[in-house]
């Protein structure tokens, strides 16, 4: 189940590769980028889009062929009068536009939005709970987080602080090996949050900036060559962390007991209700399984300490739940 | 295979009654037919019948996962759906008048193997026209609420329609379409009601009924064939075939009788024209079994040599999908547009079909010049 399928090991970096062979690959067959429990097939005939998924996905293999996508998406230039008179850009995804258009110069977002939409709609096989996901001693920290709490600024942050990053949006868990699955697509960063995470690592690569998207300005944060590498590496549970970013606030740490962890996890996800039982019996042993605490915070530095401090009891924990 | 002419796009179609055929599939096949099939809402059909038949753990593993994950979208679907009819089952049990389960429900009302992943979008159901209010009422009373529309749209349905404004329920997610009739009243192609009504069979589930075999595919026929927007509607084509099969063989041998039926019950109502239009693509595209003799009586007494050759090739253009690399092109857009066009002129005499186009047009026009475009929405 890791869906080695559209990568190859000697592919170059697509950040090494020409900005005008991912515009040829992108005109032509199309470009494929498997970040792991869902690969993506991008089509494209903007100008802006190869430069844009360079530096949101500079680690990941170019590929330029492969036999499988389980999303495929064209971005294509509005035609006609459209072309000269306020551009756009539209999605086709299997013969459709479902959405609204965007600004010409916007693909890449557009992508990242239709694109995360259609994973969420079609993964069924995986329980899709709407939490960030990292890594550490192979277990996953769970932040799940309804928007606007900070999960995305507080994924980043973990990821650029030795934390392996599964994906910030998608906590993909097989209900039946009970381990999460990465989805490593770019860390979408929204208005301020952009620059709270460049002060706080000058090791953060962001791409472009996109201002005035339907969410405020939008930057994507790249997926470092080690979670790339990474990407088909699933995760045991360790610990469930509810996150709620509030300026200005005192840090508060508080432990949580297991039905509050149960409903932060079962009721934010993407298909709890679709995937039925096994996603009620798989976030039940989550919530039993894993700590959980309520973490409120201002400043990151806080948080991440905050979460060092009680990362052992949470490695104590897995370890005799592992042997017991 | 050999006596079927599909479509480039549909080659896969046969897998559905042979899933067999799916074995000899690559992988870039399976992900040009995953695609389409989903378009089309087959995808969980498919799964369905690769799972009934043991085979879909042979399918190539990244294939194998969506098929599943489509399955399991199509059995909580399914779900909600079974249950929402229970629970208007119940509003309607006892108003002593029948209370019928149309389409999808009907199929899942009877069991039927063209049920199992049908991947359920809403609840259609049939009254008769003299106790229509009193089920509203009693829906009302259990939670469905109509459509908020404006005044237009609710005469729209009140005089013109063969159905109510769809309903919602708080806590079903399933919108609930409750029907007088299956075409509607003042169509030019219309159907008595009653007739309908007279050959009635029970559900499985009480106090739902079903239409007559014959009707039920009468039906789907008519609504494909006479509806709006045929475009990637080959679901229907499927769901025929699945009636014909089912109810027109009896110990793996065609049986006679119910074909002789079917061809008179046409004539009866008047539906003809649909139905030798489904025979025509449940020949060309299906192989679907069905005795000679009917085929040359159907085809006789639907739509003659002229119209044929313009009607279906029309047909096909609009059913037909495009590889899913690829939008439609022109040709479909315009076959659409003569689609719609007849279904309008079918639909409503032109002392009230113009003026209804002139307000619908007008109001595009409205909302397009609106700068506050409304947000983009799923799928």
């Amino acid at each position: 189940m890791t869906g080695a399928h559209a990568s190859v090991p000697a592919a170059p970096r697509l950040a090494d590769v020409s900005t005008a062979q991912v515009a040829d690959a992108l005109r032509g067959r199309g470009l494929w980028l498997d970040v792991g429990a869902a690969s993506v097939r991008a089509r494209s005939d903007s100008p802006f889009l190869a430069p844009q998924l360079q530096r949101a996905y500079p680690e990941f293999p170019y590929v330029d062929e492969a036999p499988w996508a389980d999303v495929h998406v064209a971005l294509m230039r509005a035609r006609g009068l459209r072309r000269w008179l306020r551009p756009q850009v539209r999605l086709q995804a299997d013969g459709r536009e479902p959405f609204q258009p965007f600004p010409a110069d916007h693909p890449l977002p557009m992508m990242e939005w239709g694109g995360n939409l259609f994973i969420g709609q079609r993964l069924n096989q995986l329980l899709l709970l709407h939490a960030g996901v990292v890594e550490r001693d192979g277990l996953a920290l769970v932040l799940p987080a309804v928007p606007g709490s900070g999960k995305s600024t507080l994924s980043a942050a973990l990821s650029l602080s030795g934390w392996r990053l599964l994906s910030d949006e998608f906590g993909a868990l097989d209900p039946h090996t009970r381990h999460f699955m990465p989805v490593l697509k770019p860390v979408a960063l929204k208005n301020r949050s952009i620059d709270v995470i460049r002060a706080f690592s000058d090791r953060a690569v962001l791409g472009p900036t996109f201002e005035k998207t339907r969410k405020g300005d939008v930057a994507h944060l790249a997926a470092s060559a080690h979670a790339v590498a990474r990407r088909h590496e699933t995760a045991r549970p360790g610990a469930v962390v509810l996150p709620q970013w509030q300026e200005g606030a005192p840090l508060s740490f508080e432990r949580l007991p297991a039905e509050s962890a149960f409903r932060a996890l079962a009721f934010n996800a993407f298909n709890y209700q679709t995937v039925g039982a096994p996603a009620f019996d798989a976030a039940v042993a989550l919530a039993r399984q894993c700590p959980a605490w309520a973490l409120r915070y201002s400043r990151l530095d806080e948080a991440l300490a905050a979460l060092e401090q009680v990362w052992p009891e949470v490695k104590d924990r897995a370890a005799a739940g592992g042997s017991a | 295979m050999s006596q079927v002419d599909l479509p480039p796009t549909l080659r896969w179609l046969p897998a559905l009654n042979d899933p067999a055929l799916a074995a000899a599939w690559s992988l870039p096949e399976w992900d040009t037919v995953v695609r389409t099939a989903r378009r089309l809402r087959l995808l969980a059909r498919l799964a369905e019948t690769l799972e009934a038949a043991g085979q879909l753990q042979a399918v190539p593993a990244p294939a194998q996962r969506l098929l599943r994950a489509e399955m399991q979208l199509s059995r909580w679907r399914t779900t909600i759906t079974v249950w929402a009819l229970q629970r208007v089952g119940a509003a309607l049990a006892d108003g002593g008048y029948p209370v019928v389960l149309l389409k999808g429900g009907a199929y899942l009302g009877q069991d039927l193997p063209i049920a199992r992943g049908r991947l359920p979008s809403d609840l259609d159901i049939l009254v008769p026209h003299r106790h229509l209010a009193a089920a509203q009422r009693r829906l009302a009373d259990w939670g469905w609420e109509e459509t908020p529309m404006d005044e237009h749209d609710q005469r729209y349905y009140r005089e013109w329609s063969h159905e109510v404004p769809p309903m919602q329920h708080p806590v079903h997610p399933v919108e609930l379409d409750l029907h007088h009739n299956i075409l509607p009243p003042v169509a030019r192609t219309n159907v008595d009601a009653d007739r309908l009504l007279q050959r009635l069979r029970p559900s499985r589930w009480a106090p739902w009924s079903v239409f007559d075999p014959a009707d039920q595919m009468l039906h789907s026929a008519s609504h494909l064939f006479l509806d709006a927007e045929p475009r990637d509607r080959v679901r229907d084509l499927v769901d025929l075939d699945g009636l014909a099969r089912h109810f027109g063989q009896r110990d793996g041998q065609i049986n006679d009788n119910f074909w002789a039926g079917l061809a008179d019950r046409s004539r009866e109502l008047g539906l003809q024209e649909p139905l030798a239009q489904a025979v025509h693509f449940m020949q060309r595209w299906f192989d679907t079994p069905m005795p000679e003799a009917f085929v040359r009586q159907v085809q006789h007494a639907g739509p003659g040599t002229l119209r044929r050759a313009w009607l279906h090739p029309l047909m096909a253009r609009v059913l037909t999908p495009t590889h899913p690399d690829t939008l439609p092109p022109w040709t479909q857009d315009f076959a659409a547009t003569v689609v719609l066009a007849r279904y309008h002129r079918n639909r409503l005499p032109l002392h009230l079909l113009l003026p209804h186009l002139w307000r619908k047009w007008r109001m595009r026009q409205r909302a397009e010049a609106d700068p506050a475009a409304p947000a983009p929405e799923a799928p």
